[in-house]
């Protein structure tokens, strides 16, 4: 074969391997309420899209928001307060939504001309300063109560005090918000996002404007955010401080890098093997930390890749060397 | 509210500020030297406060002992995970240490909770302040705790000494030399790996110190470090990442500002360090005394 | 009190039942349980700082529970069995896991619930649900006023109950004026405010507005400066946890006790005091709804789970154990595990036992009151044996311990 057809082939086959993930994926969501509490299969959902969104900053951008609790939380805040106040759910979720980019707007603005650590740092400033906000603004997030019993009025005669047609309404918000972030990283606007990851000073010689390229995809990414957290809200009926705290942005980036990161499915089951986890643990009377943490280094040290990222490469190597024979 | 306190809490953050200026400095010593951002700091604060303890415990040390030896071990703990873990990640996308030792984080936290829980009722350890320095003093303007103005003091001693060490002697050139260009260091005969670990143990060295000053006064508990780490953090960030002399000014001055932050206005105290944090960055994008990118 | 009539009708049967026959006396033709079993889930933090205080130790206490239950009431034996679940101290896990215990494991009912956005969530869950839920370490008001549920029982304690015990009874003894910080958060705003109204109704006074720090925090020293030169009688501390065990520690290094400064503590555990040393804590304050050498029965009680666990139990602990037995009890009387029932059956409930003294369930909200006690914390050198932490100053009679009914919000 020459190079060329050989390279033709490699991408064949890749769109080919893709195309087989997205299916399985797919499928596996479609069951996964048969297979654990349908709250628990919700929970992934959520979090997995977090995930996703999360690395279109970080594994195509090279941005490593530190902060990205402050999206996903003021999202599950005001989806809770718009369906405590009598509102339908498409209007929380959209409103949840929506907070999240308004949020987003003089944040990003202010926080994608730094990069790397002093980006991450920035963005976890905004997100502390947010996060104080949650705690003293108590007439809207209940403060360390939380908020809970919100009514969720069924919507076209879907009844969602189900907790597995809730899970279907959010698969399906999933699916839009994975769409979305599947045809961002493939368009010319994606393409030429990891141009400027990869060499900034070169893309803007050929005539791209870095800033405006990372803002859009922070405004994306805080979107995707904002629409996982009113998913959160909506799913579980509970939010509390803990959606703003640190730790939960510190999470999100441990489930993509788990997963693999610039794979988009690795963070999604990557944010299922945390949560697995954590379920697991809930029982299992094994110390939480320990077993966590044991996790993690392991990850790092065999799976540098993330799962997908290692199973991907397992894949590949072994077609090429079926090319040789 | 008078002047008067207010000038006194300028004083007492000094207190808190020698510890985020301690903290903060063993962080940049690391990042400067190894390009590392050490998510671990706080936990092995937390383990020089039980190490002190244990010491205690186990041998009947007293404070002072623990004051140097405790450090020590964390010291040797630390560079023995550098070159079992933490090297293998050198060259790597940084992203990955981090995750590395915010698992080492967890574990550590759990493992002194495990081992405690098995041998206490509680995971916290009881510590008192070494008889010497317990009781007050009063300087004119405020009473104070002795212990407290002890922790100044050494604090800024280590501190200094750390500065000039690495600024101003042979040594300190070495260690910038084999960091900010190992190839021609190591053209000079010089095993950079081994000034790497060592760096890397005097950093968390003084981490393992902070915590057995912060013994005395502070609970020590698995997760004393866990809160904090993000706040040294912001101090290293505005101080600049890796300069020596910005992550002490930076430490103490934010000691300060949240001290008076707190007789001002309490529940903003800890944020205050955050909102300064984005104005820094905002104004000067790589902290204040941080010199621009590319020009290391 | 809204109910429908099907409740009614279920509710009176349970009560005409419970007039017919003797409790003890339940055939087990007449005994209706869900699965011939009835479940306890133990909705706890396992793992985190909580888990030292209730945790594993609830847990066992429920066990105890059930054992000494099924040993009395034979037409039970073999039919009552226990978990633990750990909450991870997250309100959305909580939530999760109470929802996945009651329709996967069948659990009849819930106990112990540290954290209040936790307790709160798993509250909603049992609500929709209608299993009976009772909150021992939780501590907010919020269970038994806005917040509380037909089938939630607030046991044990809460805000209401610390902040009047302990700005009475100090008040009382001469601290009549005070400075309070408190965490700003629900919790800590809650008992800031009571502990005032408290110290306002024995004639004592603030000697300047609480201060809220932000919560968790480590280092205290701003207010205690500023205490050593407002110097009122007693310094008040809402604070928590780790962060109550750094502000003793500090109040101590700052030599407040000395400069005739007393503290007066809104929230005390006794593994806050086994953190420090009692020494440390020695005059202090504090309110508490029981302690393991109150007297003969709690001696006895407590040497029995020492012996069991290894450890001696935490008031919250004991208060697992009683909210377990109070429960099982009520499904005898009941003769069901249905959750309706049952809450007829513990509504205006009277008992007593090792634990909870004069205890009533009031039925308007929920709230389980109990004599409760004001205790000093001893000097180690005058303590008799190992966690002998505690002097009883006064008892503060049920009726009186407990937010008065004419103040709860609560309607179901």
């Amino acid at each position: 074969m020459t190079v060329l057809s050989r390279r033709a082939a490699t991408t064949q086959r890749e769109r080919m391997s893709r195309a087989i993930w997205l299916v399985l994926l797919g499928l596996l969501l479609l069951v996964l309420p048969r297979l654990v509490y349908p709250v628990l299969a919700l929970d992934i959902l959520a979090w997995g899209l977090f995930a996703v969104a999360f690395d279109l900053l970080f594994g195509f951008s090279g941005l490593l928001s530190f902060g990205h609790a402050a999206f996903w939380g003021s999202s599950a805040y005001a989806t809770a307060f718009l369906l405590s106040h009598g509102q339908s759910v498409p209007v929380a979720i959209v409103g949840g939504l929506l907070s999240a980019l308004l949020l987003a707007v003089p944040i990003g603005f202010l926080s994608v001309r730094s990069v790397g650590i002093y980006f991450s740092m920035i963005t976890l400033a905004f997100a502390q300063m947010v996060s104080f906000l949650a705690l003293q603004w108590t007439a809207v997030t209940g403060g360390e109560n939380g908020l809970q019993g919100f009514a969720r009025p069924s919507v076209l005669g879907l009844d969602f005090s189900n907790s597995t047609t809730r899970y279907y309404v959010c698969l399906a918000l999933f699916a839009a918000g994975f769409l979305v972030a599947y045809r961002m990283v493939r368009s010319p606007f994606g393409q030429a996002l990891q141009a400027i990851r990869d060499n900034e000073q070169r893309a803007q010689s050929i005539g791209y404007n870095p800033f405006r390229f990372k803002f859009t995809a922070f405004l994306i990414s805080a979107g995707l955010a904002g629409l996982s957290g009113s998913m959160y809200a909506f799913g579980h009926g509970v939010v509390s401080l803990e959606v703003v705290n640190w730790r939960t942005s510190g999470e999100v980036v441990m489930m993509t890098l788990l997963g693999g990161t610039t794979t988009l499915f690795g963070p999604v089951i990557g944010a299922g093997l945390v949560l697995l986890l954590r379920d697991l643990l809930t029982t299992a009377n094994l110390p939480v930390g320990i077993v966590t943490g044991l996790v993690f280094v392991l990850a790092v040290l065999f799976f540098r890749a993330g799962l997908v990222g290692t199973v991907q490469h397992w894949l590949r190597r072994k077609s090429a060397d079926d090319d040789r024979h | 509210m008078n002047t008067q306190f207010l000038l006194i809490q300028v004083f007492n953050g000094l207190v808190n500020g020698a510890f985020y200026a301690l903290l903060s400095l063993g962080l940049a010593v690391i990042f400067g030297m190894l390009r590392i951002v050490n998510f671990m700091h706080g936990a092995l604060y937390m383990l020089g406060a039980f190490v002190a303890f244990a010491l205690g415990q186990i041998l009947g040390l007293g404070f002072w002992p623990s004051l140097v030896l405790a450090p020590l071990l964390v010291a040797l703990l630390g560079m023995a995970l550098e070159r079992t873990l933490l090297s293998r990640l050198y060259g790597l996308e940084p992203s990955y240490n981090l995750l590395l030792t915010f698992g080492l984080t967890l574990l550590t936290q759990d493992l002194v909770k495990q081992v405690m829980l098995s041998q206490y009722a509680v995971s916290s350890a009881p510590y008192t302040t070494p008889t010497v320095l317990t009781g007050v003093v009063n300087l004119g303007f405020v009473v104070f705790p002795k212990y407290r103005l002890f922790v100044i003091a050494l604090a800024l001693v280590v501190c200094l000494v750390t500065w000039f060490v690495i600024e101003k002697t042979r040594v300190g050139a070495i260690v910038r030399a084999s960091t900010e260009n190992p190839v021609v260091t190591r053209s000079l005969g010089i095993d950079v790996g081994k000034w790497v670990t060592g760096v890397f143990g005097v950093g968390v060295g003084l981490a393992g110190l902070a915590g057995v000053l912060a013994a005395p006064i502070y609970s020590v508990e698995p997760y004393m470090g866990a809160e904090l780490i993000i706040t040294t953090f912001a101090v290293v960030v505005i101080g600049g990442m890796g300069s020596i002399l910005g992550s002490i000014v930076t430490g103490f001055a934010v000691g300060v500002l949240a001290a008076v932050g707190a007789a001002v206005y309490p529940p903003m105290a800890n944020t205050l360090v955050f909102v300064l944090m984005a104005v820094v960055l905002l104004v000067r994008p790589t902290g204040l005394f941080g010199l621009p990118e590319g020009a290391r | 009190m809204k109910r429908s009539n099907i409740n009614t009708l279920i509710a009176t049967a349970a009560l005409s039942g419970l007039i017919l026959s003797p409790l003890g006396a339940a055939s087990a033709q007449s005994l209706k349980l869900s699965n011939d079993l009835i479940k306890i889930g133990v909705l706890t933090d396992l793992s985190g700082v909580y888990s030292e205080l209730s945790g594993q130790g609830s847990v066992k206490a429920a066990q105890m529970a059930a054992e000494d239950f099924m040993a009395k009431n034979k037409s039970f034996a073999g039919k009552v069995q226990v978990i633990g679940v750990d909450h991870q101290n997250k309100a959305d896990v909580a939530s999760n896991k109470a929802a996945e215990m009651i329709d996967r494991q069948n659990v009849d009912m819930l106990v112990d619930m540290p954290t209040s956005s936790a307790a709160l969530a798993a509250s909603e869950v049992a609500k929709t649900k209608k299993i009976p839920t009772f909150v021992v370490t939780g501590a907010t008001t919020a269970l038994t006023n806005e917040k509380c549920s037909k089938y939630t029982f607030h046991y044990a304690y809460d805000n209401y109950m610390l902040a009047n015990g302990t700005g009475s009874a100090v008040t009382k003894r001469g601290g009549t004026s005070w400075y309070i910080i408190y965490p700003n958060y629900a919790f800590g705003q809650d008992l800031n405010r009571q502990m005032t109204a408290a110290i306002q109704d024995n004639k004592g006074k603030l000697v300047t507005p609480s201060d809220a720090t932000p919560f968790p925090n480590t280092d205290f020293s701003t207010y205690l400066l500023k205490a050593q030169s407002l110097k009122p009688k007693i310094f008040g501390t809402m604070q928590a946890g780790n962060d109550l065990v750094n502000v003793v520690k500090q109040y101590n290094e700052f030599g407040l006790r000395q400069q005739g400064i007393g503290l007066g503590i809104g929230l005390l555990f006794e593994t806050d005091v086994a953190a420090l040393g009692q020494d440390a804590f020695a005059g202090a304050i504090a309110t508490v709804p029981w302690y393991w050498n109150l007297d003969q029965r709690s001696r006895d009680w407590a040497a029995r789970f020492e012996k069991a666990f290894g450890k001696k139990p935490t008031w919250a602990q004991a208060g697992v154990y009683s909210a377990s037995t109070t429960y099982l009890q009520s499904v005898a009387r009941a003769k069901s595990d249905n959750g309706d029932a049952v809450v007829k059956a513990l509504e205006g409930h009277r008992f007593s036992d090792f634990f909870a003294r004069s205890a009533y369930i009031r039925p308007q909200d929920h709230r389980m009151i109990l004599d409760v006690y004001t205790v000093q914390i001893k000097p180690k050198a005058q303590a008799k044996e190992n966690g002998d932490y505690f002097t009883k100053i006064a008892t503060i009679p049920a009726a009186k311990a407990f937010m008065p009914l004419a103040e709860s919000k609560c309607k179901f």
